[in-house]
């Protein structure tokens, strides 16, 4: 496929119509007429019905359609990135973290970033799942990390990234810090922080109550800023997901029988250009090996922390 | 025991392949062979999409010898991001496409790489080797080819198209391929069932191709004995020799590498 042949094909599915296309594409329309002919015998059937000169998708057309849209902003992004990279100014990296995404997901992608250009420039901005996801309709952010979103808005793509599941953690003083393996039955009678900020927290007081864990009575916490500072202080337990960065001091653990998952998913929106830098940064955590967050039972290991069970072994 | 499946049968034809003493156009063909014999049926699957894409001349359109490699920026598998032009400051550039790690002609194709590398060095050279899956993934070829060089992920492909190199695979050989146990689709991170032609550019320091060979059936792959003697040359220019350009240039037809008679 021609990159040429696709931007035609792309053309003539927004207008629906082969003479607008040609004009938006600032090409005869013999020459896209010729364009559209090779792309279809290289796919192997017809792409339009031609009923002039209206243009309507056939099924393997209405197939093909966001899958090559998708390989064109790719090629797009990758070309200006590069040419980006030759003016000196990639623009201004604007996303938006949900609160319960730990930022240190993103710190080595910026790193590269950072390294290739000196003038990298980023808006970072934080919110619940709700106001991320208003971050994206309003354009104050080209992309969005977070775990759930509304569907209410069909112009949202959405990559998932990861899933993984979540770990109780303790300080190291505490008592259960020294325990091989924790049950719901270690959590009862100890004081519990609830991460309010985290989509799941319900689903994890519904699950602990479940368990005769006295959920309700728990310390609720607004930050993950506060919640570190209060597992340092050693003033209660908390459960949280895989991917949180937690201090030294603090040791994780599976609970057994704690069977839930999150999703941590990269969002943008379909259909708005996108600056060199977003679809960069889109690339990279897409590609990402995530793999140390998804291993069902263990914390990641990126600093060597001896995990629970091998501090008590 | 459970039945293996058609991938798995053919990853032991593909390490008897590796141990071969013979010519990587040789090795590739023995895999191919073997194809043919467990199934067939798939490599009736296969000629009929390399026919399409052979009927079609898909792929060469792609940068010519003489023209420009365009520059790009993508993360190897560590999520480095490496940058053509960065690399074009220290040398020639070997830049090769793969479709992935499953495939057994890429596995044969990086190892073959891996096994120049020394030579490609000695000559002031590099190779990358480019293909569209997630990290993961690229860094269990990079590990079973034992490489020394990045493999890079051009995810969705953009880098693939910009340089008019992509091809759908189609709902017949996306068939065959899940049915056989290769369901690209996790590994690249996306559902469009694209893989570039496996082509290889060779760039010199001043940016522009000097040899490629662009071949639409994958099973075959650029000679690596011709990769290291494109390079001999250039190499003198990567010692600082000056060098003219136009009249000098020689005869382009000369660096566009075709396969081999081996037969496909």
């Amino acid at each position: 496929m021609e990159m040429h042949q696709i931007r035609y094909f792309l053309a003539v599915t927004r207008t629906l119509n082969f003479t607008r296309a040609a004009d938006e594409c600032n090409v005869t329309q013999p020459s896209l007429t010729r364009a559209m002919k090779q792309l279809e015998a290289e796919l192997g059937g017809d792409l339009f019905r031609r009923e002039r000169p209206a243009a309507q998708l056939t099924e393997l057309g209405q197939r093909m359609q966001p899958l090559l849209k998708q390989c064109y902003e790719a090629a797009v992004g990758a070309r200006s990135l590069a040419s980006s990279f030759k003016g000196g100014k990639v623009g201004t990296l604007r996303i938006a973290i949900a609160d319960a995404v730990d930022l240190s997901l993103l710190i080595p992608h910026l790193e590269q970033l950072k390294r290739l250009f000196n003038a990298l420039e980023f808006k970072l901005l934080r919110g619940n799942s709700k106001q991320i996801g208003e971050y994206l309709k309003k354009g104050e952010a080209e992309l969005g990390i977070a775990v759930e979103m509304d569907k209410d808005w069909d112009r949202l793509d959405s990559w998932p990234l990861f899933t993984e599941s979540f770990l109780l953690v303790v300080n190291e003083r505490h008592p259960l810090a020294a325990q091989g393996s924790v049950g719901f039955d270690d959590l009862k009678k100890q004081q519990l922080l609830s991460r309010g900020y985290c989509e799941y927290a319900e689903r994890l007081s519904a699950t602990l109550r479940a368990c005769d864990i006295d959920a309700d009575s728990s310390h609720d916490i607004s930050s993950e800023h506060d919640l570190i500072k209060l597992l340092e202080a050693d003033i209660g337990i908390a459960i949280i997901p895989c991917s949180a960065s937690m201090p030294d001091k603090l040791r994780r653990a599976p609970i057994e029988g704690l069977d839930i998952r999150r999703t941590v998913q990269l969002f943008g929106v379909a259909g708005r250009e996108r600056t060199a830098v977003a679809s960069a940064v889109m690339k990279m955590l897409r590609s990402a090996d995530w793999q140390p967050f998804t291993s069902p039972a263990m914390a990641p290991a990126r600093e060597a922390r001896p995990a629970l069970s091998i501090v008590a072994a | 025991m459970a039945e293996k499946t058609f991938a798995e049968l053919l990853e032991e034809s593909t390490e008897n392949s590796r141990m071969m003493d013979a010519p990587l156009s040789v090795r590739l063909k023995a895999v191919a062979d073997e194809v043919n014999r467990l199934s067939p049926e798939f490599a009736g699957v296969v000629g009929r999409m390399v026919a399409r894409l052979e009927a079609n001349s898909v792929g060469q359109s792609a940068p010519q010898v003489g023209e420009q490699m365009p520059d790009f920026i993508l993360p190897d598998e560590k999520g480095t991001l490496v940058r053509l032009e960065n690399l074009l400051e220290q040398g020639p550039v070997v830049v090769s496409f793969h479709r992935g790690h499953w495939c057994p002609y890429c596995r044969l194709n990086a190892d073959g790489l891996a096994r120049i590398a020394p030579d490609v060095k000695r000559l002031g050279a590099q190779i990358v080797a480019i293909s569209p899956e997630t990290h993961h993934y690229g860094a269990e070829l990079k590990s079973y080819a034992k490489a020394p060089f990045p493999i890079l992920a051009d995810v969705d492909n953009g880098y693939a198209l910009e340089l008019n190199l992509l091809f759908w695979v189609g709902d017949e050989k996306r068939e065959a391929m899940q049915a056989g146990g290769f369901d690209i689709a996790p590994y690249q991170g996306n559902e469009t069932w694209m893989l570039p032609i496996p082509a290889t550019f060779i760039v010199g320091r001043d940016g522009l191709v000097k040899a490629r060979y662009i071949d639409p059936d994958y099973r075959h792959r650029m000679e690596l004995e011709a990769i290291l003697a494109t390079l001999g040359p250039l190499s003198a220019e990567t010692v600082g020799r000056s060098i003219s350009f136009g009249a000098g240039n020689g005869d382009r037809s000369q660096h566009e590498y075709r396969r081999r008679s081996t037969g496909s």
